[in-house]
């Protein structure tokens, strides 16, 4: 029976005030590691989600971000076929982005129109029906909300309606398109109602003052290592136009929202705080509670060492119940307050606050650990502190 | 020659309180040798507790000096006092201070684990101590399941877990009703037959009545 065990069995003597402590101490768990997901989430979950298909670096119009407003770039596919050229280059897609409608029986639905390059898309994952090949002018292809929308399955047909003249009120171009099937668009909100067809037709749908315009022109190079430097040269070759890598667009995105990270690290460093003090507070009393009975163990023999190993097992235990308790609760606020901020308008619905990684759940874990054993430290000297014989004297009258 | 289990030479003990000094003990000189039994009796205030406190290392003198078994408490570091505590001496108290949340048996365990003995020689060593103190039956129940005596009991068998030369008792029935002190002055009577060496501080005339030698202090010296 050496100090660590005593020092686990004495958490049972007070089994509510343990269990209210252990509560507090895994809220403050919890909340320490939702904040780390946070701050490192949104970086990771940008990061993958703009490498989901591979595509490392993005066109834009000058002093814009993809699809950040309506802006587009003339002169795309010359642009499109001067890049095919360049050997480092592995794919080039061009998107436009756009608004348009859909014909219902007795209205029209508003609806966000991509047009794609079917050989080189990066925009969409097929969930049902097949994809859209180069040159299928009459196919399109759905999201999931659209679909419910235009009341549309695979192979039914469907009427996409260009751009409304704001004067007359009437509808531009029209087209009567075969779906051919339903897609994930990777950075559409929740809910979003998207349609894709090739870029040719999307152009024509949107009306756009010269038809060869794009939104974006993703680009796959060959080695990941030469990203930096494509990007620098593409930079040099096209002036006029916004040239990033993904590592470049995070950096935006970082700047955009570090508001998040710095709220992250504030209520992290508190939530630690707070363990902390539980932790030391818990301990102190019960040391004072035990100060006679510490002293009759110093006095037949027991040594200062083995009295902090016990009351630092009592913080350490505390710490490791209550972080395992904070992380399965941490773990189910995180998905809830993703649902939340998710939820926001324009975010893409795949996008992600608080991304559960080993590394993070380990690095919290960690922080908790060292952290919560050294708020052990102070009771602990004041345990191996205790004056034996006034202490002896004082519980004797 | 063998030293004595405890020699101490002019012990003094001095506290300060309320702004003045309080002389607890002035000048005690006392000698036990192997297998003495002595009781230690007094009124309150008289001294005899601190004396008891400065016998076992417990507390420092402000004068004198005390020798276990030839060894000097004062010429010792905290550690090695500490050690000698645990391996040569043993305590009884009047309130028993046994660790609520273990067993009887882990309570005698404790101090041999504390001295390094392998779990299963002081499981054994726990097991035997109980049966001696009339509590094999009750090893496994927590100290907070057992009466006063059964508690004061199983701390007698913690402090003779050690195999200590020298076992100290302050006011051992002084927590408990007649019948119950009776059956822990028999069980003394018993140690002391087996060779142990006691020293008793008691108000217990039944149990300074057991000693073979009682030492009478009044004021912080002994007037015998």
């Amino acid at each position: 029976m050496k100090g660590i065990a005593w020092g686990l069995k004495s958490l049972r003597r007070h089994r509510l005030r343990t269990a209210l402590s252990l509560a507090g101490i895994a809220v403050a768990a919890a909340m320490l590691l939702d904040m780390v997901m946070l701050s490192g989430g949104i970086d990771k979950s940008f990061t993958d989600l703009l490498l989901g298909r591979g595509y490392q670096i993005r066109l834009t119009p000058k002093g814009t971000l993809p699809f950040d407003t309506e802006a587009t770039m003339a002169g795309a596919s010359g642009i499109v076929a001067a890049l095919r050229r360049d050997p480092a280059i592995e794919a080039v897609g061009a998107v436009l982005g756009t608004s348009l409608y859909g014909r219902t029986a007795d209205s029209l639905v508003t609806l966000f129109g991509y047009g794609i390059e079917p050989d080189a898309q990066s925009l969409y994952q097929l969930a049902s029906g097949r994809d859209l090949t180069p040159g299928d002018s009459s196919g399109v292809v759905l999201s999931e909300p659209a679909a419910r929308f235009l009341g549309a399955a695979v192979g039914d047909t469907v009427t996409l309606v260009g751009r409304l003249d704001p004067q007359t009120v009437t509808a531009g171009v029209g087209r009567r398109l075969v779906v051919r099937g339903v897609v994930r668009w990777l950075y559409d909100y929740r809910g979003q109602p998207s349609v894709g067809t090739v870029l040719p037709l999307m152009q024509r749908l949107a009306r756009q003052p010269s038809a060869d315009r794009a939104s974006v022109i993703l680009v796959k190079v060959r080695e990941d290592a030469a990203v930096p430097g494509l990007a620098a040269r593409l930079r040099a070759r096209f002036p006029q136009i916004e040239v990033n890598s993904v590592a470049e667009l995070v950096a935006h995105f970082r700047e955009r929202l570090v508001y998040f990270r710095q709220l992250a690290y504030i209520l992290g460093s508190m939530s630690l705080i707070v363990a902390v003090l539980l932790i030391g507070t818990l301990l102190t009393i019960t040391v004072n509670e035990r100060l006679g009975e510490i002293a009759t163990l110093r006095a037949i023999g027991v040594s200062r060492a083995t009295i902090v190993r016990q009351t630092l097992a009592e913080g350490t235990a505390l710490t490791v119940v209550g972080s395992a308790l904070g992380i399965m609760l941490g773990l189910f606020t995180a998905r809830y307050l993703d649902a939340i901020l998710t939820s926001f308008p324009g975010l893409p619905a795949a996008f992600s606050f608080f991304v559960p990684r080993a590394d993070t759940l380990g690095f919290a874990a960690l922080v908790l650990l060292v952290t919560g054993s050294l708020a052990g430290l102070y009771p602990a000297w004041l345990a191996s502190r205790a004056p034996i014989a006034a202490t002896l004297r004082a519980e004797a009258t | 020659m063998i030293p004595p289990p405890l020699l101490a030479r002019e012990l003094r003990k001095d506290y300060p309180m309320n702004g003045e000094t309080v002389h607890a003990l002035r000048g005690v000189s006392l000698r036990v040798d192997a297998g003495d039994y002595v009781a230690i009796v007094g009124p309150s205030g008289s001294g005899k507790s601190t004396l008891l406190q400065l016998l076992g290392g417990i507390d420092a003198p402000s004068g004198g000096a005390v020798e276990i078994l030839g060894t000097r408490l004062g010429s010792l570091s905290d550690r090695e006092l500490t050690r000698l505590r645990l391996t040569r001496l043993g305590f009884i108290f009047q309130r028993f201070h046994l660790l609520p949340v273990l067993t009887a048996r882990e309570n005698v365990e404790l101090p041999m684990a504390e001295a390094g003995v392998a779990g299963r020689e002081r499981r054994a060593r726990a097991r035997e101590l109980l049966a001696y103190v009339g509590l094999d039956h009750r090893a496994d129940h927590r100290a907070t399941q057992l009466s006063g005596g059964e508690m004061q009991r199983v701390a007698i068998a913690r402090a003779l877990a050690n195999r200590p030369a020298l076992l100290l008792a302050d006011e051992p029935t002084g927590e408990l009703d007649a019948a119950t002190g009776h059956e822990i002055l028999a069980l003394f009577r018993q140690l002391n037959a087996d060779g142990t060496t006691l020293v008793v501080v008691t108000h217990d005339e039944r149990l300074a009545a057991e000693a073979g030698r009682i030492i009478h202090m009044l004021d912080g010296t002994i007037r015998d």
